[in-house]
């Protein structure tokens, strides 16, 4: 399939994305590791970002509409790679089980005295 | 125009500017500050919806003034300025209970608040394909950041709604990069008339579409929903399952009715219909055994969302514009009874000190404003009249009713509403049970009780409004 | 096989096998290597389809920034999470990603309205593309680059709702340390010793970034680069100047922190607010001044991308609530 003459640079890239794409979904669905599963959504990412930048490159010069797409995406997806990866951190470390005490007499949660 | 760029830019201008201010201004001020944004906004989300009702059409402004086709447009239609105001309106009931209830909250709840409603505004007024997809990751990361508020018990919910928040953005996104490719347009109205139904735009739309439905909690992609939105503190549930799942149901919406070729709608709509027939019933067997109450009313947030899926599936299929009002009621509806059911729940959860439904024996007697808020709200999503949810439901139902091919999905509705009927009454059972009374907190929270009492009596409310939201839904919304 | 494809082909190859690592090799640590090394042949094939720009962010963001935060994770959960990986891997699924790819490539190879439509030969009974109005326009908005004109004027609501995406994400891992006071468990640096060790390379190595930072900002305007990179680039000298203890803890009751912080979402939402009151409407910058406004909006953003993104990695209790 891969070696027929027919093929260009470009679907050999878009069919890359959509692969690792699917690839990572499945990864998504059947790991159970949170650092696993936040990798696979990242790479989730990089494959649609892949298809994006294969797209831009179809004409002689890129087209900059899509570059522009995938630099505001890159940075929405550090900063949320990062909120999560932290989040699952604080998730599953020791050392919060006071504040878990306190929390349970207080519904509503992290109140703070005024 | 500029009244809902108003709406939209004085809560983001509020939340950056408690943020900024931090620590410097007390709890109660920052507050105030919030409430007072929020009560502005509503003002100017008014005055848009009379602006567009004024004009009759809906109006449209290319951002940065460039031409249709290189600009982004913001598009206010009567829909988006009807949401607009109801946007405004959650937060502020909300916010009047975060403020004056007595457990008080978090002061990071103000500012996150002002940035989620900021955020819904910008999403209910955009009218592209990509800048819909940011405002997507601006509403998952302000939910997660709020349900975070809870503290660590609600960390590992958080963080796996994040997870298949961001995979579900990812969806949504590959789709918009295949559209763009092949028509070489992210606008919404420009890309409508020149859709076709050829193999690389169903690609994109059923990429899209399974994204937004595991981002709004749609059957079978909802399995996130009630841990997350049982863990946050009270005022956010309420306003994760009042306001937060209705924005990606509007992209949806306005992906299948406006950007979908029609036959392609068509073929789509039954299997949108049945998805939410199934959620009803499924949603609500699964309220109905749920042990702890919070959980219960996340599930039926779950199940009242299948009625939406099911006005939104009978729309796609038929075409009706009587099915985009009773979406749109139903969007409502279950938003003000939504918050008015967490509220009352938190409230009763607090002075009972219980979370099992078990707990709530004598509740009648021992906390009667908040287990009349429950029973009120309850009954606007049994669909009892005159609330806002038997208007939804009557207007969903006529079309049904009159052609008797159409029973079927009549049926499922008949089945839907006994299927709540029966979780609510099996809390409202418990609560009049005098012999085993749960004895409550010495002093009950009466300001807190009755701030819970207020979106339940605004969504009877409605009824009273019924004639002029149909008149205004009735344009078809755009 | 035409010679010319023998790298894409050897690319292709090796990313799909770091994507498989990434996922599922035995080890947490590895998989978390290997995660860094798809980042580094994504920079490649970025570069080789004339990406400029995003191989410049991805080498910082993907390369720098991530590393840290894996090394983080690593750091703070030894073990894996969950043991269960080996119980469940549904064959069925994995056949149908390889089945899907397969048959989106054939469709790629039948039909080419996916790769011939929406470039520069329109129809011209309808609009012209989205593409075409912006390579005619830039001429027009202030800057020269095109990415930066699309991402700083055509598009600049987006840039600015991207900045929001930024600050929530940080208040959200605010949430993460929920008390004014300090906590018990709080130690002052957990970060391990050995890092002091590279001091002498973080002396060499962070004047060189910030430098190269300043200097991408500088030519964003006519060439690759920007506040993206530049902010990211200053982020990723940060965080190795504080991994390395030469720079002390921010303090978030500085009300210098909290403003640098929102400068850039405040700035720009100035900007827009005041297009819309005084000029031709929102974000409508008028047409002299559009360069000087695109120039200072980089400049307050890309200081908040930085800040914003170095408190996301390596942000702890005392920098984000003492």
């Amino acid at each position: 399939m891969t070696d027929t003459p027919l093929m260009t640079a470009i679907e050999l890239y878009l069919t890359l994305g959509v692969a690792v794409f699917l690839l990572s979904l499945h990864g998504l669905m059947t790991l159970h590791d949170p650092i696993r599963r936040l990798i696979a959504v990242n790479l989730m990412g990089a494959g649609t970002f892949l298809v994006m930048v294969s797209l831009a490159r179809r004409s002689e010069v890129p087209d900059p509409v899509l570059h522009a797409l995938v630099v505001t995406g890159l940075v929405v997806a550090i900063s949320a790679t990062a909120f999560a990866l932290r989040l699952i951190i604080a998730a599953h470390t020791e050392g919060g089980k006071q504040r878990d005490r306190e929390d349970r007499n207080t519904e509503g949660g992290g109140k703070q005295p005024p | 125009m500029n009244f809902a760029l108003l709406s939209l830019a004085i809560p983001l201008f509020s939340g950056l500017l408690l943020l900024l201010c931090g620590r410097a201004l007390r709890t109660r001020i920052t507050g105030f500050i919030a409430i007072a944004s929020t009560l502005i906004s509503l003002v100017c989300a008014w005055f848009a919806l009379q602006e567009v009702a004024a004009a009759g059409t809906s109006l449209l402004l290319n951002l940065g003034g460039w031409e249709t086709g290189l600009a982004i447009r913001m598009r206010l239609s009567s829909l988006s300025a009807l949401l607009l105001l109801f946007t405004a309106l959650m937060h502020l009931l909300i916010g009047l209970y975060a403020g004056l209830n007595r457990a008080g909250i978090n002061r990071d709840f103000w500012a996150l608040s002002c940035f989620l409603h900021g955020s819904l505004a910008a999403l209910w007024l955009s009218a592209d394909l990509f800048n819909l997809y940011i405002t997507l990751e601006l509403l998952g990361l302000t939910a997660v950041a709020m349900v975070a508020l809870s503290g660590k018990k609600a960390y590992r919910p958080a963080a796996h709604y994040l997870i298949l928040s961001l995979a579900a953005s990812l969806f949504y996104l590959l789709g918009v990069a295949l559209l763009y490719g092949r028509y070489g347009e992210l606008d919404v109205l420009l890309l409508a008339p020149r859709t076709e139904a050829d193999v690389t735009t169903r690609l994109a739309l059923l990429l899209m579409t399974t994204g937004l439905m595991l981002k709004s909690a749609l059957w079978p992609l909802h399995l996130w929903l009630p841990p997350a939105h049982a863990s946050a503190p009270t005022a956010v549930s309420a306003l994760l399952s009042g306001l937060v799942v209705k924005g990606p149901l509007y992209i949806l919406w306005v992906l299948w009715s406006e950007v979908a070729p029609p036959a392609l709608a068509q073929q789509i709509g039954p299997v949108l219909a049945i998805a939410g027939m199934i959620a009803l019933t499924a949603g609500g067997l699964s309220a109905m055994r749920s042990p702890s109450i919070k959980t219960l009313v996340a599930y039926s947030t779950v199940a009242q969302l299948g009625y939406a899926l099911m006005a939104l599936g009978l729309l796609l299929t038929w075409q009706l514009p009587q099915m985009h009002i009773a979406l749109w009621l139903f969007v409502i509806a279950h938003g003000l009874a939504k918050a008015s059911l967490f509220l009352a729940a938190g409230e009763m959860q607090s002075s009972l000190g219980t979370r099992r439904v078990a707990g709530l024996r004598g509740a009648t007697q021992t906390v009667p404003v908040a287990m009349f808020a429950f029973a009120v709200a309850g009954g606007s999503l049994i669909g009892l009249p005159p609330s806002g949810g038997f208007l939804a439901k009557w207007v969903l139902l006529e079309p049904l009713l009159s052609q008797p091919q159409n029973w079927p999905w009549a049926l499922g509705v008949l089945l839907g509403t006994l299927v709540s009927a029966a979780y609510i009454f099996r809390v409202v059972a418990l609560s009049f049970d005098r012999a085993r009374i749960n004895p409550p907190d010495i002093n009950p929270d009466r300001v807190g009780h009755w701030l819970a009492l207020l979106p339940a009596l605004m969504v009877w409310g409605m009824a009273l409004s019924g004639e002029w939201l149909i008149q205004l839904l009735a344009g078809g919304g755009v | 096989m035409s010679a010319e494809l023998l790298p894409d082909m050897t690319l292709t190859l090796l990313l799909l096998i770091m994507a498989w690592g990434a996922l599922y090799a035995p080890q947490r640590s590895d998989a978390m290597a290997l995660f860094i090394a798809f980042g580094v042949v994504v920079a490649l094939i970025w570069a080789r389809l004339d990406a400029p720009d995003l191989a410049l962010a991805e080498a910082a963001i993907g390369a720098g920034l991530t590393g840290v935060l894996l090394m983080h994770a690593a750091r703070a959960l030894p073990d894996e999470l969950h043991r269960s990986n080996r119980t469940a891997t549904y064959w069925g699924a994995l056949a149908f990603a390889v089945v899907a790819s397969l048959m989106f490539l054939a469709h790629l190879l039948t039909d080419d309205s996916l790769l011939n439509a929406g470039l520069l030969d329109t129809d011209s009974d309808v609009t012209p593309s989205l593409r075409v109005l912006a390579d005619a326009n830039v001429a027009d908005s202030g800057v020269s680059h095109p990415v930066t004109a699309v991402l700083l004027n055509f598009r600049a609501w987006d840039t600015l709702l991207e900045l929001l995406v930024l600050l929530f994400a940080l208040s959200g891992l605010r949430q993460l340390f929920p008390r004014e006071s300090a906590p018990d468990d709080h130690a002052t640096s957990r970060w391990p010793e050995s890092l002091a060790l590279m001091s002498a390379w973080a002396r060499v190595l962070a004047p060189l970034l910030v430098v190269t930072g300043g200097y991408l900002l500088w030519r964003g305007s006519s060439a690759p680069g920007g506040a993206f990179q530049a902010g990211s680039l200053l982020a990723a000298a940060a965080v190795m100047l504080r991994l390395t203890g030469l720079l002390p803890a921010l303090r978030w009751s500085s009300v210098w922190l909290r403003l640098s912080v929102v400068a850039g979402a405040l700035f720009f939402l100035s900007v827009a607010a005041a297009t819309a009151i005084w000029g031709d409407g929102w974000l409508t910058y008028p047409a002299a001044a559009s360069g000087l406004l695109i120039v200072s909006i980089e400049i307050f953003a890309t200081l908040s991308i930085a800040i914003t993104l170095s408190l996301l990695v390596i942000g702890e209790w005392e920098d984000l609530r003492s």
